[in-house]
Formats: structure tokens, C-alpha cells, sequence
């Protein structure tokens, strides 16, 4: 029963007969979880300190929206849990054509209205499908590949899994969204990776990427500041404006936290206006600079654990598909904190990714939490 | 699957985790201890300096697309704020720039605590410095901290002083203005427009600011640029005036007003001492006309565009960008006259008189008064009244008026071949226009008072073709105009302009005045020409379009020099082609075709016989207006001044074309001039001469340079040809 832990009776201190070792209620991963809830309460500080300055008459609105978010998060996470993860697995279809339909839409109205559209506008929230994506492909993905119970991948399904993949990145790359869609390749890679595509099959899927955003620039799919952005990192000296200005001052607030940092609220650069919608893409910078090398080894020792945790579910999992769906979130999860705090720190191209739990933002959130909510969904399961 | 080899597999996820945490912790660690001081430095010395960019002003074009406002690059000598702020350091400062630019350090130091500059913005301390001048100062930057070299724009008026009442002109923006400019994102340094269409239009002229954002370091350099908002530029304007028409009227007014001014009203003999003494002993026989000021307004009755808009006094805007000092602009603008006294009203020059003039109507305001007549069923066409010289209200008993209580007898204006009233005999509707037969409008003014109940229906009548209502042409400071009424007299005794016991209330005898557009009746020449608009075009009231369309910022020149390029301009707004119906109103075949007719015999004659024949009173003006001209109808008016001295009437006309292909009404008003056929008629028929192609018309050049040295607000403006006024018997008849 998929939803026993819910309706688990108190108690009665003879022991209950209906919660075996195996029982799915039994076996969540309280490590993983804890981890997850610590990062997303330190979440809401941060947000509230990077973006309390800058809004003129709430200081409290984004933080206090986040841990909205962040409570439509967990009760998304559980509903994911309660069910099996073949349960989920049956719906992966449907869900992965929803998600299709989404992003075509988004693109359409985009079009419309002459504008990129990255988001629907849900009155007091933004919904952007290429987060619900992220979701939705791993679970189609990992559907796809545990179908044929092989230790390797044969080149047939391996095209298969490409176009799974490849149809939702093309239609995020086009919003154009270029950093969630290196997400999406990403978690393709890693799960690739686990079942047993060969070495050349990963370098192609690496070659068709970089193709994928030259074209893009070519076909003018990316905006003019997502050139620049990158350009401002190939060659910073010859880059002007916003971009490298706020690249460098996220960058300049890190370093200048030191080992200790400056303590909470009293960052001049967290709290001054030159690192634009800081909350949501650079709230590593607001760490570095109020708790310095301290807070920032934290969060990342933090994203670590849970790193350790994904990847020992994996190993764990009963079957190839709890196996695909863990290193699908593993890889996501490393990448995107990667791309994220390397964009801090000035060794990647600046992009819009957030950073996962700790950035603002309600559809990123809830999509980590619901991916987490699969993961453990598979821990839970792990002995049937 | 074998466990060794999804081991393995991980294994590789694993190592791929571990070197990109590697990275960023190597990374991380790098900047918060090893570059933790240097990246501290550079923030504590970082700063951020944003520079405005001006827009540039659009420009302004008249009907063919000549460049009647534009504008012209030049360099500005200012200084930062911050360098000037220890009175030590202003005074070295100042004392080295002032050989330089030639302006004493008196008055630099005058600007320094005048206020009137941005704070954000250098101090500007010389404008328009030569290019060499700017040159020597950039290169001696050593010695000059915080001096800078701004390229800024002035406008000029190339073919200034025409329609320079309509174009208006610019200034600083004034400490009661100071509050809105700033709330509209304005800096204090700016000019703004202050009259005409420079003003109406500054929204759309102006533009908006844009800026630049430089990182700079400890030492005010320029490390590199952070952000651009580059400025809009204002949006051009293309008006309506056609320089041709607006040359012509100007011309053919000024031109007109001279010859007025040498000509004499003679003060009549009295009749009531069988003409042994005149009626004003205190003048002598001939009294010369003042003739000092007037209007003429060109509108097509069609779509409501104003062809011209021509006023006098006029003045060169020019003078408004030449950095006038107090003294000298006194001298061109005279606020006092030579005793010290206010300057005479009829003299001041900054007045659009076509629509800010407040102007009694005279006999212009019959056809209003007979259409209102008409269109209440109170005549019917076929409707006499036989005029006997003078009109004695028959609603007021006799005892009341022979008492005085009461003024009851009106009589009509005085013809010089009796020197009595003018007795017109049986006339109806038309003739009574024809002829301007005052005691037929005297009866109308009466009975539409007392058939209908006192009711202040003639009012409600004339406020249909939009009296007592500003017209809301594009420009600033129209001249609503007054209907009589009961409250307007009210409000007017309330003010002290009359007396209490005159205010208490509208009498019958006031609507009898209003009838033939004396009384407290008042409205612009512009109202008069939408009043005789609407009458033309059969009975729609268009609002007068000063804007014929306003166009993306940046319409070339063209390769005629003065000209733009119209054909490349983008339309920044859909311009209204057909013009802006304010209202339409009922204006049956029948009514029109009296009125119409009634002043197509002002044109044409015929006049009407009783004791004699009594031509109308334009026939003999345009007795020898060709046939190939424009056909029009009108009619004259003459205002009574002050004093009712002849030589203090004000003279009226009023006339639109009877040909639907040209499709033009033309009013003219000539203030202390004399009879309207007199004063206004030769000009509106020479407007029409010139509108018909046939008066001869002086081409519209590029100005000459503005001559400093004069004293004058504009230089002298004649037609070259005065064969249009013409009129040959035009002063044998006098009545209106």
C-alpha cells in the first residue's frame, strides 16, 4: 500500500505488526532529509539578506514568499514519496507530454507577444516549465532505459534516450533558457553514464551539446546578454557593462568575506545595490561575504552530504530504474550547485541557474524537493 | 546488473563530484584568504559616477516641411560641483578660467550661489565657447580640475520672426515651474519651452534623459563603463501653418495696421445741433488711428488645420536664445513706458492677440444671432421688420423709459451721406446681414429674450459654435471668450469691472447689446474663424488643428537648405487627416442658405433702397475682387472702444470661401482701426487674393543672422505689393 506510512496507526507499545523492517515508512533516508531542510531554512535567511535592501516597501516579501514556496515544497515532496517510484514511473509518459506541451505553449505566447518567455504568469507566481522539465525528463528518461534489463546500452535505445531528452533542451534552449538546459544534458550524461553507454556515446552527447549552443548563437537563440556574458569570461577585458560589473562584484563580495565573513546583514556589497536580483542567481555571494569561507564550506559540505547520500541510494536501489532516477538527481544536483557557485566565483559564464534550496525562487524549489521526495521514494522501497 | 560494475559506473559520478567540489573549494579558498585584501581594495576604492545624457530636442516643421525650430551643437564650459565647494578652491578655479572664457569671477561666483543649476549636473560657467577656446581648456586639464567641455544644444529658429508667436520660445525653467519640471525628471539646467508650441509641446519636443554609468577609481579615472541608457530624442513636430500663408499674413496685417495708423476718423458733427458743433468737442475734426495692434487667422474649414496665425506686435524668437542681459531685453520687451507707467496694453508684444486677444465682436456676431433666431422658430426666412434708423424695445413700459429708468432706443451706426442713423426700411433675415441693419438684430435680441421666457436661449444658440468655450487649439494660454449672462455679469461686478447695480441681473437690454456682439460679449479671432468655420461647412465645429502630425525623432534634412525630408519621416503618432468634430450642430438647407446668402451679399451686393440705395458693406471693398479669386461670403464688425470715440473702434472681418475646393475662412481683427471694412476687410481680402494664388507673394527665404544691435522685438514686415487693399470707394460708406 503505497500510502501506509501516511495512515500509520500511534503506537500501541506491543509493537506494530503492519510496520516490518521493509516497510516503506520505516526506511526514509532522515540524513538526506535533514539535509535537505537545513539548506532550505538557511535558504530563507540568505534570500532575506540579499534581497532586503533592494525592495522599497516590504523587505520581508521575498523571504517571506520563499517560505511559502518552501511549505508547497515539502507537501509536494510527500505526496511524491507516498507513491512508489513504478508507480510514478507508469505516468512518466503523460507527465513527459504535459511538460512538452508546456514549453511549446510558453513558446508560442513568447512569440506572440515578441518577447523571450521563460515563465507562465500565475498572478503571484511565476510557474517556469523548464524546471517542472527537469522532473519529467529524468523520470521519462530513466523509464525509457530500465525498460530492457541490459547492462549495456544499445545504440538504438541510446538514440532513443537522446531524443528524450533532446526535444524538451531544444525547447528551453529556444526560450532561451541556456543554463536549465545544461541541466537537462547533465542529468542525460549522468544517467547515460550508469547504464552503460559507452564512452563515445557520452562524448557524442557532449559534442551535440556544444554543436547545440553554437548553433544557438549562430541562429541568434540566445540573448544579447547571454553573449555577453559569456563573452565577458573568454575575454574580460575587452567586456563592458552590467554583466562583467556584476559578475565581478559577486566575486569581489566573496573574496572580501574572508575566513569568518562580516557577519549577518553587515555585507556593504550584499547589502548595497551592485549585484542585480542577487537572491535569486548569485545568493553564494551573500554567503561568502557574510559568513565567508566558514558559511560557504558549510553549504557546500551540506550539498555534499547529500551528494554522498544520493549517490549511496543509488548504489542501494532494488532496480535499474531507482538506480537512473538517483543519478539523474545526483547529476543535476552537482551540476547545477557547480555552475552556480563556479558563476560566482568567476569560472564559469555567468547564466540564470539558481542555486539549488538556497536561491528564491518557487518552481526550482519545489522541483528539488519533489526530485528528493523520488530519491527517497526509492531509499524507502529499497527491500521489497 | 553486476554490482562491481554499477559500482563502477558511480565511481566515475563519484570523481566527477569530487573534482568539481575540488575546483570550487580550491577556488573559494583562493579568494577568501589569498586575494581576500587586494579584492577588499578594490572595493573600498571602486565608485561609481553616472553621467546624464542630454536628448536632443525635436524639431519643428511647418505644412511644407521647412525647419521652422531646429537646433544647434554648442560647447558649454562647466565645472564639478565637488571641486568648487571650498570657496578657496572656486576662487583659484575661477580666477584661472575667467582669462580663458571672459567672464568675470564675479559672475561666476554669481552663478555659484544663484541655485538655479543641478546639483547634478557641472556647473556651467560659460556657454557657447569657440572650438578653439574649448580645445586650449581640455588640454590644460592639469590646471583646471573637475573643468569639463559639454556639448550641449541650442535652438535656433531659422526662419525667425516668422509665426514666432506660434512656435513660441524657450527658457530656464522658473521657480514656479521648478516643481513640476523636477517632478517630470527634468534638471534645473534645462530650457524649457515657456510659449507656443515649444510649450504645448514640450512633451512631445523634449525627449528623455538617458545616462551613463563609469566604474571609476581613487583618482576620478575612468576604469570602465557599467552601464548605457542612451537618451531618446524628442520627437519632431510638423505643424499646420504654411509659412507661405503665415509670410502673407503677417505682412498684409502689419502692412495694413501702418496705413491705418496715418489715416484719420473724423469726428462727426452733431446732429442735434443741426451739425454746428462736433459730437466730441475735446478732439479736434480728424483724429489719427492708433492702429497699434491686430490678428489674422487662416483656418480650412474642412478638417480645422490653421493654415496662419499671425498677431501684432510681433517679435523675433530668436531674442530668447541670445543670452540677453536684463537691460537689453527691457529694452526689446518694454514692461514700462518712458514715464515709468505699465506699458499701454495694445502695445505689448508676447501676446498671441489670435487667440489670447479678448475682443468685442461687433456686427461679426450677427449671423450667430440670426442663426440662433432661426433655429428657435423665432423667424422664419420670409420674416420682415422694417428698420426706421433706431429701435425702441417694446418690452419695457413707456413710463420706465421715459423716466430713464431704462435704456430703451438703440439706434443704428451713422451714414456719412446723412449724418444720422442709417434707416434701412423693410428687411428680412439676409438683408439685415447685407446690410448690418442694427435694429433688426436690436428686435431679434429682445424678442429672444422675452418670447422665450427670459430664458438665456441667444446664449445657449452662440455657445453651440463654441463661444464662451476655449477652442483647446495646441497652444498654450487661449483666451476662453465670454458669453453674457447672469452670471457672467455677476462675476464681473463682483470683480469691480462694473458696477453693482449693473451686475444684479441679465436684462433685456444686455441681450439686445449681445445681439449685435457688443455688451460684455467677448472671444479670440481664432473663435470668430471656428464660429464662421462651422457656418461654412454647414454646421460642424472643428476643433483648430495647430498639429498636422508628429513624427519619430531624427527626419532628415532635405537638399533644400530649411527643408526636412518628410518622405523619409516615420509617424510617431497616427495623425487625425479628416480633423476632430468638437460637436455638429443642426444647421437646416433652409437656415443656411439665408445666412449664407445674407453674407454673400456683404461680398456682392446687392444692398437694399429706402430713403436711398445702401450698398452692403463689404460691396465696395471687393467691388473690384476678381472673378477668378476665391468666391467668399462675410461680413464686418466694428467694436466700440472706449469712450465711443470713432477713432477707438476696433475693426473686424470675418469671411470663408464658397468654394468647397478650397475650403478656407479668414478672419482678421485690427484693434483701434475703424469700421471693419475699413480696417480688417482689405486684409482678409488680400489673404484671399493670396489664397487664390493671384495676390503677388514674396517667397519664404532662410532669415539673415539676428542683428544684436537692434532695439526692435522684429524687424519691419510689408507686403511689397498693396494693390489687394484697393477697395476704391471703400471709404465713401461708413455705416457697418
Amino acid at each position: 500500500m503505497a500510502t501506509s506510512f501516511l495512515s500509520r496507526k500511534a503506537d500501541s507499545g506491543l509493537g506494530n505488526i503492519r510496520a516490518s523492517p521493509a516497510d516503506p515508512s520505516r526506511n526514509i533516508d532522515w540524513v538526506l532529509m535533514s539535509v535537505q531542510f537545513v539548506l532550505t531554512a538557511m535558504g530563507f535567511f540568505v534570500v532575506f539578506s540579499a534581497s532586503r535592501t533592494r525592495i522599497s516597501d516590504d523587505p520581508y516579501a521575498f523571504a517571506t514568499r520563499q517560505v511559502v514556496f518552501a511549505i508547497i515544497a515539502v507537501v509536494v515532496m510527500f505526496i511524491v514519496m507516498a507513491f512508489d517510484y513504478e508507480w510514478w514511473k507508469d505516468r512518466a509518459a503523460f507527465l513527459y507530454g504535459v511538460t512538452l506541451v508546456l514549453l511549446t505553449l510558453l513558446f508560442l505566447l513568447g512569440v506572440a507577444a515578441g518577447e523571450d518567455k521563460i515563465s507562465f504568469d500565475l498572478g503571484p507566481f511565476n510557474f517556469q516549465p523548464a524546471e517542472l522539465a527537469k522532473f519529467t525528463t529524468l523520470l521519462m528518461l530513466a523509464a525509457y532505459l530500465s525498460e530492457e534489463r541490459s547492462e549495456e546500452v544499445t545504440y538504438a535505445r541510446f538514440l532513443g534516450g537522446l531524443m528524450i531528452v533532446g526535444a524538451p533542451a531544444v525547447l528551453v534552449i529556444i526560450q532561451p533558457d541556456l543554463g536549465s538546459a545544461s541541466v537537462l544534458v547533465s542529468m542525460a550524461m549522468g544517467v547515460l553514464l550508469v547504464a552503460g553507454a559507452k564512452a563515445r556515446y557520452i562524448a557524442l552527447i557532449t559534442f551535440l551539446s556544444i554543436a547545440t549552443v553554437m548553433a544557438a548563437f549562430v541562429g541568434r537563440l540566445v540573448n544579447s546578454y547571454q553573449a555577453a556574458r559569456i563573452r565577458a569570461l573568454i575575454n574580460p577585458d575587452a567586456a563592458s557593462g552590467d554583466d562583467l560589473y556584476q559578475a565581478e562584484n559577486a566575486m569581489r563580495a566573496i573574496g572580501t568575506g574572508g575566513i569568518w565573513g562580516k557577519g549577518w546583514l553587515e555585507g556593504p556589497l550584499t547589502n548595497g545595490r551592485d549585484i542585480p536580483v542577487m537572491w535569486a542567481d548569485f545568493p553564494f555571494a551573500a554567503i561568502g561575504e557574510q559568513f565567508g569561507l566558514v558559511g560557504a564550506s558549510v553549504v557546500l559540505g551540506l550539498i555534499a552530504i547529500a551528494l554522498v547520500r544520493i549517490w549511496r541510494i543509488a548504489h542501494l536501489a532494488r532496480d535499474l530504474l531507482g538506480l537512473y532516477l538517483c543519478a539523474g538527481v545526483f547529476s543535476m544536483l552537482l551540476w547545477q550547485t557547480f555552475q552556480n557557485v563556479a558563476m560566482t566565483l568567476q569560472i564559469m559564464p555567468v547564466t540564470g541557474l539558481p542555486l539549488p534550496f538556497i536561491s528564491y525562487g518557487g518552481s526550482g524549489l519545489i522541483v528539488y524537493f519533489a526530485m528528493f521526495g523520488l530519491v527517497q521514494s526509492v531509499h524507502m522501497r529499497r527491500m521489497r | 546488473m553486476a554490482a562491481d560494475k554499477r559500482t563502477a559506473r558511480l565511481g566515475v559520478l563519484a570523481l566527477v563530484a569530487t573534482l568539481l567540489f575540488g575546483l570550487v573549494g580550491a577556488r573559494l579558498w583562493f579568494l577568501q584568504t589569498v586575494e581576500q585584501e587586494a579584492l577588499q581594495e578594490k572595493v573600498n576604492t571602486t565608485k561609481l559616477r553616472t553621467v546624464p545624457l542630454l536628448p536632443e530636442r525635436g524639431r519643428i516643421f511647418d505644412a511644407d516641411g521647412r525647419i521652422v525650430a531646429d537646433n544647434e551643437r554648442v560647447l558649454t564650459v562647466a565645472v564639478d560641483w565637488q571641486v568648487i565647494r571650498r570657496s578657496d578652491d572656486r576662487a583659484e578655479i575661477f580666477r584661472r578660467l575667467s582669462g580663458w572664457v571672459d567672464v568675470p569671477v564675479e559672475e561666476m561666483e554669481a552663478r555659484f550661489d544663484s541655485q538655479v543649476y543641478s546639483p547634478f549636473l557641472p556647473m556651467p560657467i560659460a556657454e557657447d565657447i569657440d572650438e578653439r577656446t574649448a580645445t586650449a581648456l581640455k588640454e590644460r586639464v592639469e590646471d583646471l580640475p573637475g573643468v569639463t567641455i559639454i556639448e550641449e544644444s541650442r535652438r535656433v529658429y531659422p526662419y525667425a520672426p516668422l509665426a514666432s508667436h506660434v512656435v513660441g520660445y524657450m527658457g530656464r525653467i522658473t521657480a514656479e515651474t521648478k516643481d513640476v519640471y523636477q517632478d517630470a525628471g527634468y534638471y534645473l539646467n534645462e530650457r524649457v519651452g515657456q510659449f507656443g508650441i515649444e510649450l504645448s509641446m514640450e512633451e512631445e519636443l523634449h525627449g528623455n534623459w538617458g545616462s551613463v554609468t563609469y566604474e571609476v577609481d581613487n583618482a576620478s579615472r575612468i576604469v570602465r563603463e557599467v552601464s548605457l541608457t542612451p537618451p531618446i530624442n524628442g520627437n519632431d513636430v510638423q505643424l499646420t501653418i504654411d509659412l507661405d500663408q503665415q509670410q502673407y499674413a503677417e505682412q498684409a496685417l502689419e502692412t495694413q495696421l501702418r496705413r491705418r495708423s496715418l489715416e484719420y476718423s473724423t469726428n462727426p458733427l452733431d446732429p442735434e445741433t443741426k451739425f454746428q458743433t462736433l459730437v466730441f468737442p475735446d478732439y479736434p475734426r480728424q483724429v489719427p488711428f492708433k492702429a497699434p495692434a491686430g490678428a489674422v487667422v487662416v483656418q480650412n474649414h474642412d478638417n480645422g488645420h490653421v493654415i496662419a496665425l499671425a498677431s501684432y506686435p510681433t517679435f523675433d524668437n530668436r531674442w530668447f536664445e541670445s543670452d540677453l542681459s536684463g537691460g537689453k531685453f527691457e529694452e526689446i520687451f518694454p514692461s514700462v513706458d518712458e514715464f515709468g507707467e505699465p506699458i499701454d496694453p495694445d502695445e505689448s508684444i508676447l501676446v498671441n492677440r489670435a487667440i489670447q486677444g479678448r475682443y468685442n465682436l461687433g456686427s461679426t456676431f450677427k449671423p450667430f444671432t440670426a442663426y440662433a433666431a432661426l433655429n428657435t422658430g423665432l423667424l422664419s426666412v420670409n420674416d420682415y421688420y422694417v428698420d426706421q434708423g433706431n429701435y425702441r424695445m417694446t418690452s419695457v413700459p413707456d413710463d420706465q423709459c421715459d423716466a430713464g429708468l431704462v435704456r430703451c432706443v438703440y439706434k443704428n451706426a451713422t451714414c456719412s451721406g446723412t449724418g444720422r442713423s442709417c434707416v434701412y426700411g423693410a428687411v428680412d433675415v439676409e438683408t439685415a446681414l447685407a446690410v448690418s441693419s442694427d435694429a433688426f438684430f436690436y428686435r431679434v435680441g429682445e424678442l429672444l429674450m422675452t418670447e422665450n421666457d427670459y430664458q438665456p436661449v441667444l446664449q445657449e444658440q452662440v455657445r453651440l459654435f463654441g463661444f464662451g468655450a476655449d477652442t483647446g487649439i495646441d497652444l498654450p494660454f487661449e483666451f476662453d471668450g465670454t458669453v453674457p449672462d447672469a452670471e457672467l455679469k455677476a462675476e464681473y461686478a463682483e470683480l469691480g469691472v462694473i458696477s453693482e447695480a449693473e451686475g444684479a441681473g441679465y436684462y433685456t437690454g444686455d441681450n439686445v447689446q449681445l445681439a449685435i456682439g457688443q455688451g460684455l460679449l467677448s472671444a479670440s479671432p481664432l473663435q470668430l474663424a471656428v464660429g464662421y468655420s462651422t457656418i461654412a461647412n454647414h454646421g460642424f465645429v472643428m476643433k483648430p488643428e495647430i498639429i498636422k502630425a508628429i513624427y519619430e525623432p531624427g527626419v532628415p534634412d532635405a537638399l533644400e537648405p530649411g527643408f526636412a525630408d518628410i518622405s523619409q519621416a516615420r509617424l510617431a503618432v497616427e495623425p487625425n487627416i479628416d480633423g476632430e468634430v468638437v460637436r455638429q450642430i443642426s444647421m437646416p438647407q433652409a437656415i443656411h442658405t439665408e445666412i449664407s446668402e445674407g453674407l454673400r451679399r456683404v461680398i456682392q451686393g446687392p444692398g437694399t433702397t429706402s430713403d436711398f440705395y445702401h450698398s452692403t458693406t463689404g460691396e465696395k471693398l471687393f467691388y473690384f475682387y476678381p472673378r477668378s479669386a476665391i468666391p467668399v461670403a462675410g461680413k464686418t464688425g466694428t467694436a466700440q472702444g472706449a469712450g465711443n470715440y470713432p477713432w477707438n473702434d476696433s475693426s473686424a472681418f470675418a469671411a470663408y470661401s464658397r468654394d468647397p475646393a478650397r475650403p478656407y475662412t479668414v478672419t482678421a481683427y485690427l484693434e483701434k482701426s475703424g469700421y471693419g471694412s475699413q480696417g480688417a476687410g482689405p486684409v482678409v481680402k488680400c489673404m484671399f487674393l493670396q489664397l487664390s494664388g493671384i495676390a503677388p507673394t514674396d517667397p519664404v527665404v532662410l532669415s539673415d543672422p539676428l542683428d544684436a544691435e537692434s532695439e526692435v522685438a522684429a524687424g519691419p514686415k510689408r507686403l511689397a505689393d498693396t494693390s489687394c487693399y484697393d477697395g476704391r470707394f471703400s471709404n465713401v460708406r461708413t455705416t457697418e
